[in-house]
């Protein structure tokens, strides 16, 4: 039946998630509609690997955000995927679709410090 | 068995048939005539005259004529089978009930007393041996299943090959009609095979249909040997129809003898390629050893644990046991990519997959492999998956030559490895391997503050994370002598990223051929053995595709008194596959938003809370708030304490 795989494991996207590379890009993002990029990220496939806040999971999919990779790098990925991601073309997922799940990863907002959350501390 | 002659045996078959016919044409009138109330007449007969003879009575009349013949016999051939079962010191047969196995379920159950092995009421044969095999993973011994010829059979069939491939013993019985002039017409039939094991043959060690009951007693004997030395793998057991059922006179039975059960010793690897494997590891400047289906029991990690420390040499641990403390400063799992890649020997421990770990695939449309592995790394392979390798299924893998291959179980081969390589350390080296392994250590404590890093994302988000799930229930068991009998590997991993797996018991692995329908039951199987282990906390996170296979198993743990929380991460999907899905539409670029059709399990939502009080146990949820969970586990350990299994509806994140 089932045989487990490592199904989307986006060794490129999550290079490009480091703040370093974040900032030799240092490129604006184009303007999206984030309640758009919403409807498509869950409906599209980003959740089914990346969680549906972007939290990723080591098994499926980096983390998208907070803080999501430049956009060029963003669409890039998409596009060209490295390792194993599925691959989305334009004919799919148009700039516009890109730019506004990209916009939508922008308003996640940034998590708690571990160090706030007893049950990461020992109880 | 008493000799008489064959014509005679016939002519008693042929008479109890007819006995049957009237006994129940009887019966029928008499059942009749039960529900008529005293007074009444029967429909269309006339007042005052006698009613005319029905169809059924008329048979009675017509049918066989009496014969004196014995009805009833004090032993059977079952009798003396349930004498051979208790002779393995197997605690447990779970079956579906069946008719090709009827005169053994009640020998079992009264001649046995239902002891030794005690009866265990299953719903589903998938769950009789998917029980089997959790159990026997925990009490590091066999249970018993007991499947329905043919059609039972086909049912266990799944839960079989997931234990062939996970190298675990179960000892499954199977019944089957005898001779075509004895068949009861119909049923009987349909369910009678000529050869009983064919179905699972590629994927069972052994199996026997013996025509006698001695052979029946030197079959089962064989077949637990065969079945508990390593490899382990399942056996099956044809038990005959008719030899279950025919009587037993003592003058035969004193002619039985059951051949003394004795266990084999597991085959050890050759000396001398242990020592060169010393030789290997102890010269190596990047070693790593990989352990999978490695260890069988505490004493094996722990021999695992004093190798790794002798070469201060880093441990990835596949999980598919308890083979290695996650805590420990060698334990290197998470880095497991970077040390293959850098390192000059790789020791691996029962490896399923050994091309798998020196290599990777890339899934796209055009799928291409690359060796990770230095192309000069020296490979040892401990591990006896070749004597199990069978044609047809391809569970074996893709073929990994080893420069060294060490045809032995590699715990039992890990004392003689750990002399060779104690003796193999000079002086000289041992400074050089304190220094490696100080430096391993420092890389180890980043693991868990990178964890804790990446729990915190989602922490609060409904549905819960799985990071949030297991840190809630960690939270609620830590200070509590535990068990987790569930795989995590499609929840992130979490517990060996963030508790304290300290014991060999702690941990089960996984079902081994993937097949769906293993983890539920499994866990039912492991927490009886934990239970009669002395009581551990046993919790077991179950994915709701995996649940729906087997859901019936919540009863036979409720009746059984089988203590047990049970976490459905619920993300109402077939998961795995809808993302396979979505990955052959993103590749065939002819829409990316219908993937989610025969893959999700939603509209309506499943209501698992009510299925499992339907079961008769205590079921809570849906539960999707992260804030409500902590009450939720609290009230469902609470149940588990006192000796029940509990439910909880989590409504969860994908992964």
């Amino acid at each position: 039946m089932m045989r487990f795989s490592r199904f989307a494991l986006l060794a490129g996207l999550a290079l490009a998630a480091s703040p370093a590379f974040a900032q030799q890009s240092g490129q604006a993002s184009p303007a999206g509609d984030a309640k758009q990029g919403e409807k498509l990220y869950m409906t599209v496939g980003c959740q089914e690997c990346h969680g549906r806040v972007a939290q990723g999971s080591v098994f499926s999919g980096p983390r998208l955000a907070p803080g999501p990779v430049p956009f060029q790098a963003f669409v890039h990925q998409l596009r060209q995927p490295q390792s194993e991601m599925p691959p989305y073309e334009p004919v799919v997922l148009s700039d516009k679709d890109a730019a506004d799940i990209y916009a939508f990863l922008g308003t996640i907002p940034k998590p708690l410090d571990p160090k706030s959350i007893p049950l990461l501390n020992g109880g | 068995m008493p000799k008489t002659p064959k014509f005679a045996e016939l002519d008693r078959r042929r008479f109890l048939k007819g006995v049957a016919i009237g006994g129940a044409a009887a019966g029928l009138v008499g059942a009749a005539d039960a529900q008529t109330p005293p007074g009444a007449e029967s429909a269309g007969s006339a007042p005052g005259k006698a009613p005319a003879p029905s169809a059924v009575q008329m048979a009675a009349e017509t049918g066989h004529p009496k014969e004196e013949a014995p009805l009833t016999t004090a032993k059977t051939g079952s009798d003396f089978m349930v004498d051979c079962a208790k002779a393995l010191g197997i605690d447990y047969m779970a079956a579906v009930p069946g008719s090709t196995f009827r005169a053994l379920q009640e020998s079992f159950v009264n001649y046995g007393k239902n002891t030794k092995p005690e009866w265990l009421t299953c719903l589903h044969e998938e769950a009789s041996v998917g029980m089997a095999h959790g159990y026997a993973k925990v009490a590091g011994k066999p249970m018993a299943a007991m499947v329905h010829g043919t059609v039972g059979l086909q049912h266990a069939s799944m839960a079989i090959y997931n234990a062939w491939c996970d190298r675990v013993p179960i000892v499954i019985f199977t019944g089957n009609a005898g001779p075509v002039e004895e068949r009861r017409p119909g049923v009987e039939w349909a369910h009678t095979v000529q050869d009983g094991a064919a179905l699972v043959r590629d994927i069972t060690k052994w199996d026997d249909y013996p025509w006698s009951l001695q052979g029946f007693a030197e079959a089962t004997v064989r077949a637990h040997v065969l079945a508990t030395t390593a490899p382990m793998a399942p056996v099956l057991i044809v038990a005959d129809g008719k030899l279950q059922e025919e009587p037993l006179h003592p003058a035969e039975e004193a002619k039985l003898h059951i051949p003394k059960v004795a266990m084999n010793i597991h085959p050890r690897g050759d000396d001398n390629a242990v020592r060169d494997a010393a030789k290997l590891l102890v010269a190596a400047e990047n070693p790593v050893i990989i352990a999978d289906r490695y260890a069988r029991t505490e004493q094996g990690m722990g021999l695992l644990v004093q190798l790794a420390e002798l070469l201060q040499a880093p441990v990835v641990d596949t999980n598919s046991r308890m083979n290695f403390p996650n805590q420990h400063p060698l334990n290197q799992s998470p880095r497991r990519g970077p040390l293959v890649a850098q390192a000059d020997v790789i020791l691996g421990l029962e490896l399923i997959d050994f091309f798998g770990m020196t290599h990777s695939m890339r899934d796209q449309l055009e799928r291409t492999t690359r060796q990770t592995s230095k192309p000069d790394a020296k490979l040892i392979h401990i591990s006896t998956h070749d004597f199990l390798v069978h044609a047809n299924y391809q569970d074996f893998q893709r073929y990994q030559p080893v420069d060294l291959p060490i045809t032995g179980d590699a715990e039992a081969t890990m004392p003689a490895l750990i002399e060779a390589v104690r003796r193999e350390i000079g002086d000289g080296r041992k400074s050089a391997l304190q220094a490696r392994g100080q430096k391993i250590a420092a890389s180890s404590k980043e693991f868990v503050e990178r964890a804790r890093g990446e729990a915190v994302y989602g922490w609060d988000a409904n549905p819960i994370s799985s990071a949030r799930l297991y840190m809630e229930l960690w939270n609620q068991i830590k200070n509590e002598d535990w068990a987790l009998v569930s795989s995590s590997s499609f929840s992130s991993n979490w517990p060996f990223r963030l508790w304290n797996m300290d014991k060999h018991y702690r941990h089960i692995g996984g079902s081994g051929g993937a097949g769906v329908g293993y983890q539920q039951v499994a866990a039912v199987g492991a927490a009886l053995a934990h239970r009669d282990h002395g009581g551990r906390l046993v919790v077991s996170v179950t994915g709701d595709g995996e649940f729906n296979m087997s859901p019936g198993v919540l009863w036979t743990a409720a009746h059984h008194k089988i203590p047990l929380l049970t976490i459905i991460q619920n993300n109402r999907a077939y998961h795995q596959e809808w993302m396979h899905v979505q990955r052959m539409a993103n590749r065939h670029n002819r829409g990316i938003d219908r993937a989610w059709i025969g893959t999700t399990i939603a509209d309506p939502n499943v209501d698992y809370a009510k299925i499992a009080q339907g079961y008769g146990m205590l079921g809570i949820g849906p539960v999707s708030d992260p804030k409500d969970l902590a009450s939720a586990i609290q009230k469902a350990i609470q149940v588990v304490k006192r000796g029940e299994p509990a439910l909880i509806d989590c409504v969860m994140q994908p992964r």
